[in-house]
């Protein structure tokens, strides 16, 4: 102190000159040395100059824009963005191989982490996840899984909740009769565990009930109008119809109204609009997923691999989640919620 | 050899299009990314030199996708229910193709159909005849078995050219993948085809004016079918390529990459007038929506604006070959009316 009260007013602009400096070098210090985020230990030193370079790329490859993977994303955004650091980005697969096959690889050099995946085909992407192991990059795969082991697989409980689709259906149908399913193209793990859950839920809890026809209707609504209209010529009598997912459910129900004919018709994965066609009475019922939290459990699982800087090769078993469920029909449909229906 | 105005634009273009992104897109200017253009793209490029033979003779071919499934699905067939070895597989399924498009060209030739219309109908039959034939649905269990011929998963393979040529040591070299070199030798052998021997002028003949061929004693039924059923060998080898990738096939194949081909043909000065281009044009052509979308996608840009963008690019390109093909016209209009008056 006694020093500084001696300062001679010429070295009054030194003074200032040094304290410009100081700071200066103090501003470097904390964006050069303290802003490093250390996402092993979890120290942080927040430094807004800093975190923009610990940012980590994380990108979901769709199936191409459908209500369930907007959901998806939407539950995914919704958990990436509390998490500060993370930059993410969701991309059409355009419903083809090749392009999700580009896109893996544009990503994969792109130094994205973690790659949210919904394959258009188990064996057709498989090249692509051992790629992206081999640099590090975890997979995580939604409802579809791949055929080569990857970090973690987040799936809605497809085989159990089609055994009790076919228990409330068989039900509804009073235990006989015929049906059909309106089916996805083969090549999809989801189509044999949608379709053999239902079959085997029949045998089991519905013996006396038939499935007449299985047919390819492409997830599509309007293919499976066209589709329904070719089996019901075929088949006069048919009493219920199982669409492998809600678009396919509720182009049968645009038959059966438009023909007039009393089906029980069930769909799966639990969309808003076929929650208000079951509450307006025109479908029978489906299995229900929040497809939000789906997202949301999807993006936690990525969140800890990617600040737990656990890299793809780490894994020795792929993760499995199989998500809850509900069988809606018209008594359990009220209890979902406004803020769960997607 | 006359570079034509529209290939020289295609050039510049091209280039100043690579040098944009990557000065503007943050991680373009990367070896990562050029292996990845290769790798997504030779088989489009494959696709769009074999369309050009069809639009060469003033037609098109719409069923080049379909095609692809056809080929994808009969090596999946063989290769899974039928266990037979690659190399007996590969000529197969390459034959298959060949076939497949000299059956377009037959219907074209002698039932005089429209290429559009021939090339539509069998552009369905053949994606019905994929799914009829289709082993994923024959044989449960199968859509989720890969295919391991080592003949065809060896068509998927890198070469690390640069570290043979040394030029790793100088700068950053992408791995080459074999698909690039197919592509290359095709290219090659097509342009040489069209630019040197008899049947490549016959072929631009045909297409610039199909009675003056005609008079001129050329066999045009027999070229015509010869254009197309190169359209469906080439995409027989892109078939190939691509299973190799995926290491399976599905029902899907090729879906709408018959656009994406004749999009690359026309952007690479392929005249739909007929008559006029080369088969460097369509290749590189592939290559420029190639380095577009993934340019675009690694500026974050949405894919649905990248649509517009594509669809604008080959808005361009034809509005370009119709001045071009208009400018030649009257210059042939001006030429007939100097001789008139000197006559």
């Amino acid at each position: 102190m006694t020093e500084d009260n001696k300062l001679p007013a010429t070295d009054r602009r030194d003074f200032l000159k040094t304290i410009m400096l100081g700071s200066a070098a103090l501003g470097g210090a904390a964006t050069g040395l303290m802003g490093k985020i250390n996402v092993a230990t979890g120290d942080i030193g927040v430094s807004q100059a800093r975190a923009a370079d610990a940012r980590v790329k994380m990108a979901f490859v769709q199936f191409a824009p459908h209500t369930v993977s907007t959901a998806w994303s939407a539950g995914i955004a919704e958990v990436l963005a509390t998490q500060q650091i993370v930059d993410y980005q969701a991309l059409d697969g355009q419903g083809k191989l090749e392009v999700q096959v580009s896109l893996m690889d544009q990503l994969i050099s792109d130094g994205t982490q973690v790659i949210f995946l919904q394959p258009v085909d188990s064996v057709g992407v498989a090249p692509s996840i051992a790629k992206a192991k081999r640099a590090g990059i975890s997979v995580i795969t939604l409802n579809i899984d791949a055929t080569e082991p990857h970090a973690a697989h987040v799936e809605m409980n497809h085989y159990f909740g089609a055994m009790d689709i076919a228990k409330a259906m068989g039900d509804a149908m009073g235990g006989k009769g015929e049906v059909a399913i309106l089916n996805a193209p083969p090549g999809i793990i989801i189509r044999d565990q949608r379709t053999n859950g239902f079959v085997d839920g029949l045998k089991m809890h519905h013996p006396d009930i038939k499935v007449v026809a299985d047919q390819v209707a492409d997830w599509d609504r309007k293919k499976a109008q066209d589709v329904l209209t070719t089996i019901l010529a075929a088949n006069p009598n048919l009493g219920g119809v199982y669409g492998v997912n809600d678009s396919m459910a509720m182009g049968a129900m645009d038959v059966a109204k438009e023909k007039g004919l009393k089906l029980v018709i069930f769909g799966n994965d639990g969309e808003k609009a076929a929650l208000e066609a079951i509450e307006a009475g025109d479908m029978t019922g489906t299995q229900y997923t929040d497809v939000f939290q789906q997202g949301r459990l999807a993006a936690a699982v990525a969140t800890v691999i990617a600040t737990g800087m656990v890299p793809a090769g780490a894994f020795g078993a792929q993760g499995h989640l199989l998500m809850p469920y509900v069988i809606a029909t018209k008594d359990t449909v009220g209890s979902i919620q406004p803020s769960q229906r997607w | 050899m006359n570079i034509r105005p529209a290939t020289f634009a295609l050039i510049v273009f091209f280039a100043a299009i690579l040098a944009f992104f990557c000065i503007f897109a943050p991680r373009f200017a990367t070896p990562s990314t050029f292996e990845n253009l290769m790798a997504g793209f030779s088989f489009v490029a494959i696709l769009a030199i074999g369309q050009s033979f069809p639009i060469l003779t003033r037609g098109i071919d719409l069923s080049i996708g379909a095609i692809v499934a056809v080929v994808g699905m009969v090596t999946f067939d063989l290769s899974l229910i039928f266990h037979l070895p690659g190399y007996i597989i590969l000529p197969i399924a390459l034959l298959v193709g060949t076939l497949a498009g000299a059956i377009n060209g037959l219907l074209i030739v002698y039932l005089r159909l429209q290429p559009f219309i021939a090339t539509l109908a069998t552009l369905a039959t053949y994606r019905g005849l994929v799914y009829a034939i289709s082993g994923r649905q024959l044989v449960p269990g199968l859509s989720t078995t890969p295919i391991s011929d080592k003949w065809i998963t060896g068509l998927e393979n890198y070469y690390d050219v640069g570290g043979w040529l040394g030029l790793s040591k100088l700068i950053g070299m992408p791995w080459f993948p074999l698909s690039f070199f197919v592509m290359l030798g095709l290219f090659a052998l097509f342009q040489i085809i069209l630019l040197g021997t008899r049947f490549g002028r016959d072929v631009h003949t045909v297409g610039g004016n199909f009675e003056a061929a005609r008079l001129a004693g050329i066999n045009t039924g027999r070229i015509i079918i010869a254009a197309y059923a190169i359209s469906g060998f080439c995409a027989g080898v892109a078939a190939l390529l691509l299973v190799a990738r995926l290491t399976t096939s599905t029902e899907a194949l090729g879906f709408g990459m018959e656009l994406t081909a004749i999009a690359a043909a026309v952007i690479g000065g392929v005249s739909l007038a007929g008559g006029v281009g080369s088969v460097f044009g369509p290749a590189l052509g592939a290559f420029f929506l190639g380095v577009v979308l993934l340019g675009l996608t690694q500026m974050g840009i949405s894919q649905y604006v990248q649509q517009i963008i594509t669809g604008a690019i080959l808005l361009a390109a034809v509005g370009y070959d119709r001045l071009l093909v208009l400018r030649r016209q009257r210059r042939v209009t001006a030429n007939i009316s100097q001789v008139a008056a000197d006559g």
